[in-house]
């Protein structure tokens, strides 16, 4: 289970570039939706990766179900080196992605997120527009109920109702 | 008249996308509930309820294996 907390306030207090996506982000819009892990969005600039490094080498992250006897090292090249990152850390798990289906880039993602304040940082998270983008794009059976909230919650702060 | 997001959850119009999410089986007012919070009392409700789940999940695999 994540410590969301945790995983926020140690890639804000870095300063790095990131967009809350997934069933955090859905929580914090208002939907009554629980889910186990936390999932980032990042930047792939060169800078941005010795932030995030920095920021979660505290809980030693490890790619999730990868053999405990083989080693594995947590830096910049490691995460320069691929665009989609599932995470078991000492705070739970934590899932990182450069692109997000139906959006594209950390850049895209960011033009469709809003920020928010929490524990003391302010973060961006994917809007309510981009996550139901970002679902129907994925095209996954596990996110219609997710999908439906979303709607809903599009429904109820839109003028039509509709 | 606009109606607020909380009044088009409780008492949704017919043939809308929050009629359609009622008749999924959306429990609205848990949305609307959601909504009288703030964003970091929402995450907070969220790793309760994370909490919960797990602590749930242990004492069912605890029952399950002294049942065999």
């Amino acid at each position: 289970m994540i410590d969301i907390e945790k995983a926020i306030v140690a890639l804000a207090t870095e300063s790095a570039d990131f967009v809350l996506i997934g069933g955090v982000a859905l929580s914090i819009h208002s939907a009554a939706y629980v889910t186990y892990d936390i999932d980032f969005c990042f930047s792939r600039e060169k800078a941005n990766l010795v932030k995030i490094t920095r920021a979660l080498s505290p809980f030693s992250p490890r790619p999730r179900n990868f053999p405990k006897e083989l080693p594995f090292i947590w830096d910049v090249s490691t995460l320069g080196n691929g665009s989609v990152f599932k995470l078991d850390t000492s705070i739970g798990d934590i899932d990182l992605l450069s692109e997000v289906a139906g959006l594209g880039s950390y850049e895209n993602v960011l033009s469709q997120s809003e920020k928010f304040e929490m524990f003391g940082v302010e973060i961006d998270v994917l809007s309510v527009a981009g996550l139901i983008a970002a679902k129907i794009a994925a095209g996954r059976e596990k996110d219609l109920l997710g999908l439906t909230h979303l709607k809903a919650i599009q429904a109820a702060h839109s003028d039509s109702e509709l | 008249m606009n109606r607020t997001p909380e009044q088009k959850l409780l008492e949704p119009a017919p043939g809308g996308k929050i009629a359609e999410a009622q008749k999924f089986g959306l429990d609205l007012s848990l949305i609307v509930e959601n909504m009288r919070l703030s964003p970091e009392a929402r995450v907070r409700k969220l790793q309760s309820a994370m909490m919960s789940f797990e602590k749930l999940k242990a004492e069912a695999s605890k029952s399950s294996n002294t049942r065999r």
